[in-house]
């Protein structure tokens, strides 16, 4: 009991400071008040009364019948409730007759009970209890109350709910406002009060727009406590709703902004509908009821069927003054905001710096054909001194007259622009008409400033449709006149008149005429010969004007400009030039530009000796690279622990990689940037600014550009953690992305010890189906393509083109095909023009290239492993790699063509002519003589295995015998460079070293190694010999990329058993593994090596545990040590240790 | 155009593997213990940890000595690179033989994963060779030498000026080899392997 009393202690404080503002925004209710007065009094002395309870005024009229004096506290409590009761009653009675009809009983059966500060205050619930049948508990009983209403509850209560409750619903006061407008009886359950025990207010919440909304409206009431009421339980509690619904609104912040760019609309009627205390004592409560009832309607809930509630609901919301008021805004730091307009996207919004920040990307969408297009002639007209006219246009305070545009009356008065229009607030105006401006109101001003200095002020928030809406109709204008624009901003713009035959002033007039007419918002406009001349001149032409600076009177125009009307120079610039004295360009033009770029630097320097004579060689559509993309919060950064901040840490990544990827970029240094309270700082006069802080960064690279959002999450927690602060010290978080890559290039040209990003890029220039971004790359394939179809039509004509060399991007080892005299016109053919063609084309267009082509399609389809499998079963040909010979094939039918190759000749041919032409083929190859050979390791990386892979055996050996051994190199390294491609190669590996190893004749001429499956496996398989069955098993379980060391080393742990071979079989066991493991050193020994000593170390356990290996390894040991020494130059050590 | 891509892909294979020696043979150095371990400092390449020589001097001579050979591996000259550790007397004690192919006509797609892979393992490889390698006599000197196909014409570059002509003292027996590892790929083949004289070696 003392609890409650204690509580309601509370809220009668809550209650007082409450009604002393209400009486002076003197607006009341209800009109039940004035014969109300005394019993409204009373709650809050009895409250009191918990300590002085002999004040009660009313005599105990009934309870006399009982024990009076009472005899304890209880009995006490007892007939104050009844006595409360019956005033009720009889209240209830009297003022559902005074006011004439409108207490239909909604509230029937209904006994709330009033926890804390609410809004509306507990007596004004009391009086809607009243009039609509319900009850209304001073004090709290399971038996009785029905409902628990409270805005707030402190954390005791909270973590206690259950104790607290009784497990009655608590339910936010808006459920009464809202039953009382829909004139029923609404569900309690959307506006049950599922606060969380927070009460710092934090940041999370600023990824949801909705709660700058609510901590600004927060903030008129914690000044109104400094006055000097203060409780800090009442703080505190409204830091909770607020933290509360915050939370809330994360979830729906979607659904709420829709809903509150609809209720504008309605702005008028709810603000009359409504009494003013509402408006402005509420918002938490409503804004929180109001999104979770958004959405519960989303959610279909069963309570909402009538059109009245849900338009309820948007009213409610309207009252907050909310779609404004979300607008967290623009904090202390503007600067940093400017130099970083790519703001957390749901921090910013509904933000006006976010709204022009994105615009640009949305710009860039939209006109991005039109913008393209005069780029490419823009560089032309650089070359040609003509005479340029540049024509600045700019919207008047367009954030305002957007806003106004439909409220004439409000044009000459003063209106600004601001996402609150709290008088006593310490937003920021964003933008003021040209009326405000006269009385001194700028922007970035404090609401309250401004409305010190114009009290009539009228304040409108933002509406970014509209602002979205006229910004593109402005440049649908200006692209229809002027095919060269440069977008600055949504509402100012550089249009390049050079071109154009008529005169720059006419063209800017019919164009600002047409804005007008079109958006209803007035530009001006400002001519010159180049940007910044015609920026300056758009100065002179404001507002609603057009000024025109022929060059002769650019001088004279400057010399009296103050710098700080230069574009470039800002607040440090300027105290540091007028530290040297220079007020006026004109002064400025005569300090020299040497002492400029000594004082200021070389780019700052020469850019203020260009800029004070009006020289500005900068092109119209240039648009510049940013060169960073980041996010930063400075404002409302409140942390409670570590795992607020590394939450706000992951959004904000979050938010980064989205920019991120928006640009089409990916970046390598990542910089983390942190505003820390200053030592006793105080808290800073914005409510929720960041105040005085020390700015602290940390930055890291890492060699492979990324936009992943787990990059980022990971790379910015480990710089957090560099920082080793007390978050709670944090008042500003950003996160900051530079050193950025196209993400479309990407792996190009990175950091050099990353192999990756070597592979990638040399795939990339080797790969036609890459499709690079890089603009070389793109030109050089349309120069291909046109080259490709220039040719085409030549062919077409059935021209006869010489014999050429043809080679391509992705031929492998043609390097030197084109040592043929006459140059390759052919060389960039485009592969997949040439596959699109029509087969009888395709065939003419082969014979005219020699039989080529086909060639060269199979190739580097085979090379991107991507068969094209018509032409490859058409036109299987080999190239036989040779030397300096001519060779002719007079046995094909298909190309009859003598093919002059100076250094190799590529033997082509149908597939069915190689089969019956085999002979001659075979005959004409070996004349090419085999010299040279160490100059020549290349020739056989021709072959192309998938054609040699097809051919019948006998065909392929012939083939590979005429192959010159010493290039086997080749073939093994071929052999390797993909699985896929193996098994031929593979055989071609051993061919070779079958071929060389029979002029020794150490080696069984049958080749082992060759084949799929390779032919030991099936050799083995069949054996009587169990441990060859065995290896061959082992093989297949490897799969047939299997190394003989990896099949090995699972013969380990077989048994001894089966290692051994029984007497019958132990010679073909022997002689099958001995001739295994030389061919298979044959084919290693050269790139492998370390594979053979592992065979052999392997093989020399298994020696020790049988006897047929003890033989094998004994009988092929020498071979080993003779072949490591021909290739090394000394023995292999086999020692024990592995 | 062939050609010019080729060079350009081969000159990439060419730079990376000098990187890679580089690498390698600060690793064979702190391997060795010729310095003592804190003159070495750890870094990472290719995501492994690799020891890279403090002293800029040291470093230098490194880092010059294997960049210099760039054009010449480009060019496909360099046939082995070899370091060599030697006693007082001048007589190898160990070599590190990295034996090259680098196959200039590559001009088609890596396979990526597999050289990445195959590169780092040498490294690894590397790191935990120690127990393979003999124990350093202890005044004993090092240096990188560089097998060439054939001698490069003195004009061909500045860089080739840094290279001298040398012979060193060959062991009278073919030396004992210890594969550390091997690598074939399409653009390059790579092979370390341990060089120690044969136990039949006359002993100074």
């Amino acid at each position: 009991m003392s609890l409650d009393s204690s509580r309601s202690a509370n809220s009668s404080g809550g209650h007082r400071s409450k009604r002393s503002f209400n009486n002076s925004t003197s607006s009341n209710p209800s009109n039940y008040s004035n014969g109300n007065n005394k019993k409204k009094a009373k709650p809050s002395q009895e409250t009191l009364g918990a300590a002085s309870w002999g004040a009660n005024s009313v005599p105990p009229s009934r309870s006399s019948f009982r024990k009076a004096p009472f005899s304890d506290f209880g009995s006490y409590m007892m007939e104050k409730n009844r006595k409360l009761h019956d005033q009720f009653d009889a209240e209830a009675s009297t003022s559902s007759h005074s006011c004439s009809g409108s207490g239909k009983p909604i509230f029937h059966g209904i006994s709330i009970f009033v926890d804390g500060f609410t809004i509306p205050s507990s007596q004004d619930l009391r009086g809607y209890m009243l009039k609509h049948g319900g009850r209304f508990e001073n004090y709290f009983s399971r038996r009785r109350v029905t409902h628990i209403i409270c805005s707030n509850l402190p954390d005791s209560k909270l973590k206690n709910l259950r104790s607290f409750s009784g497990g009655l619903p608590v339910v936010k006061p808006l459920w009464i406002l809202d039953s009382v407008v829909a004139n029923k009886l609404l569900s309690w359950v959307p506006y049950q009060l599922d606060q969380l025990a927070n009460n710092q207010p934090r940041l999370s919440a600023f990824f949801a727009p909705k709660s700058s909304s609510v901590s600004k409206d927060v903030k008129p009431e914690g000044s109104f406590f400094k006055g000097g009421t203060s409780t800090d339980a009442y703080f505190s509690d409204l830091g909770e709703s607020s933290e509360h619904s915050r939370q809330i609104s994360r979830e729906t912040d979607n659904l709420v902004n829709r809903n509150s760019n609809a209720s504008l609309v309605m702005e008028p009627t709810s603000s009359c509908g409504r009494p003013f205390e509402l408006t402005m004592e509420k918002p938490n409560n409503i804004d929180e009821d109001n999104k979770r009832s958004v959405r519960n309607e989303l959610q279909s809930s069963p309570y909402q069927s009538s059109a009245l509630a849900t338009s309820n609901f948007v009213e409610n919301h309207d009252m907050t003054g909310s779609p404004g008021s979300t607008v967290s805004g623009l904090s202390n730091h503007r600067h940093s905001t400017i130099e970083d307009p790519n703001f957390v996207e749901n921090y910013f919004k509904n933000s006006r710096l976010h709204f022009i920040g994105t615009w640009r990307n949305r710009y860039r969408k939209r006109f991005s054909s039109l913008s393209n297009g005069f780029k490419c002639r823009s560089s032309n007209i650089e070359a040609s001194a003509q005479k340029t006219a540049i024509v600045h246009v700019d919207m008047d305070c367009f954030f305002v007259s957007v806003v106004i545009r439909d409220r004439p009356e409000l044009k000459d008065k003063p209106v600004a622009v601001c996402h609150s229009d709290n008088p006593k607030g310490t937003a920021e105006i964003s933008s003021a008409n040209y009326p405000a401006r006269d009385y001194g109101i700028r922007a970035g001003m404090f609401v309250r400033d401004a409305k010190a200095r114009c009290p009539h002020l009228v304040i409108f928030p933002y509406n970014f449709e509209a602002y979205e809406e006229v910004a593109d109709q402005f440049y649908n204008i200006l692209h229809k006149h002027c095919n060269k624009v440069q977008a600055v901003s949504c509402d100012e713009a550089f249009l390049d008149f050079t071109d154009s035959v008529e005169d720059p002033q006419i063209l800017a007039s019919r164009i600002r005429k047409e804005v007008i007419e079109t958006t209803r918002c007035t530009a001006s406009a400002g001519i010159a010969g180049n940007m910044l001349m015609a920026r300056l001149a758009t100065r002179t032409a404001k507002p609603d004007g057009q000024f025109f600076i022929p060059p002769e009177r650019v001088d004279d125009h400057l010399s009296q400009l103050p710098i700080k009307a230069l574009p470039g120079i800002g607040h440090v610039l300027e105290e540091k030039l007028k530290k040297h004295n220079v007020w006026t360009c004109g002064q400025l033009r005569m300090i020299s530009k040497e002492s400029l770029q000594k004082d200021f630097g070389m780019k700052t320097g020469e850019m203020l000796w260009d800029y004070s004579r009006g020289v500005d060689d900068r092109l119209v559509g240039v648009i510049q690279v940013s060169k960073s993309i980041g996010a930063e919060v400075n404002w409302g950064v409140r942390f409670k622990d570590v795992k607020d901040s590394q939450n706000f840490l992951s959004n904000l990544c979050k938010e980064v990689s989205l920019r991120l990827h928006g640009c089409g970029v990916q970046g390598r240094t990542f910089t983390l940037k942190i505003k820390k309270r200053r030592k006793d700082a105080e808290e800073p006069i914005k409510y929720m600014g960041c105040g005085d802080c020390e700015n602290l960064s940390h930055s890291t690279t890492v060699p492979v550009a990324t936009d992943d959002v787990e990059v980022l999450q990971r790379i910015s927690k480990q710089l957090f953690g560099y920082f080793h602060l007390d978050v709670k010290e944090i008042r500003g978080i950003g996160l900051q992305v530079s050193r950025l890559e196209s993400a479309g290039s990407l792996k190009q040209g990175l950091e050099r010890n990353s192999l990756k990003s070597w592979l990638s890029s040399a795939a990339a220039s080797t790969e036609e189906a890459c499709n690079n971004s890089c603009t070389a790359l793109v030109r050089s394939d349309t120069d291909c393509e046109g080259q490709g179809n220039e040719i085409l039509g030549k062919i077409c004509a059935s021209s006869v083109w010489p014999s050429i060399e043809m080679d391509n991007n992705t031929s492998n080892g043609e390097a030197f095909l084109n040592q043929v005299s006459e140059p390759p016109p052919l060389c960039h053919l485009d592969k997949e023009v040439l596959e699109s063609l029509p087969s009888e084309i395709f065939s003419e267009l082969n014979d005219i290239y020699s039989g080529k082509l086909v060639d060269l399609i199979t190739k580097s389809n085979g090379k991107s492993e991507n068969i094209s499998s018509s032409l490859s079963n058409s036109h299987v040909q080999v190239e036989g790699a040779m030397k300096k010979g001519h060779m002719v094939l007079c046995s094909d039918p298909f190309l009859q063509h003598e093919i002059p190759v100076e250094d190799k000749h590529i033997a082509m041919e149908d597939q069915a002519v190689l089969v019956s032409g085999a002979e001659s083929n075979n005959v004409v190859l070996p004349d090419s003589g085999i010299q040279k050979i160490d100059l020549m390791p290349l020739s056989l990386s021709q072959v192309d295995a998938t054609v040699l892979q097809q051919l019948p055996e006998e065909v392929k050996a012939d083939i590979l015998q005429l192959l010159p051994a010493h290039r086997k190199q080749d073939f093994s390294s071929n052999a390797l460079s993909g699985p896929s491609k193996e098994t031929p190669l593979e055989s071609l590996g051993t061919k070779t070293a079958e071929y060389h190893s029979v002029s020794k004749g150490c080696v069984s001429e049958n080749n082992l190694w060759a084949g799929t499956p390779l032919q030991w496996v099936v050799k083995f398989k069949v054996s009587n010999c169990l441990i060859l069955n065995v290896l061959a098993e082992m093989y297949y379980e490897l799969g047939s990329t299997g190394t003989l060391s990896a099949i090995l080393q699972r013969v380990i742990s077989l048994p001894k058993h089966q290692l051994d071979a029984n007497r019958d079989s132990w010679d073909e066991a022997t002689y099958n593994l001995c001739d295994l493991l030389k061919q298979y050193i044959k084919r290693k020994i050269e790139f492998d090596i370390e594979e053979i000593y592992i065979c052999f170390c392997l093989l020399r356990r298994f020696a020790m545990k049988s006897e047929v290996f003890l033989q094998v390894y004994t009988n092929v040991f020498p071979y080993l040590q003779a072949s490591v020494g021909e290739n090394y130059g000394g023995n292999l050590h086999m020692s024990l240790k592995t | 155009m062939d050609r010019r891509e080729n060079q350009s892909s081969e000159g990439e294979t060419a730079r990376i593997l000098v990187e890679f020696l580089e690498v390698a043979i600060n690793s064979i150095v702190f391997l060795k213990g010729v310095y003592p371990s804190g003159a070495f400092e750890r870094r990472r390449y290719m995501n492994v940890v690799v020891q890279r020589a403090r002293h800029p001097q040291l470093r230098d001579y490194i880092h010059s000595t294997v960049s210099t050979l760039l054009p010449f591996i480009q060019k496909g000259l360099v046939e082995r690179v070899a370091v060599i550790f030697f006693n007082a007397d001048c007589i190898p004690v160990e070599r590190f033989v990295f034996k090259l192919v680098v196959n200039q006509s590559y001009g088609s797609k890596l396979e990526e994963a597999d050289l990445e892979f195959s590169l780092r393992s040498f490294l690894i490889k590397l790191s935990v060779s120690e127990s393979l390698t003999k124990v350093l006599p202890h005044d004993c000197r090092w240096e990188i030498i560089a097998y060439f196909r054939s001698l490069p014409q003195a004009s061909m570059s500045k860089d080739a000026e840094l290279w001298t002509p040398t012979d060193t003292r060959q062991w009278q027996q073919p030396p004992i080899l210890i594969p550390i590892k091997s690598m074939s790929s399409e653009p390059l083949c790579l092979q370390l392997y341990l060089e120690h004289p044969s136990s039949s070696e006359p002993k100074p």
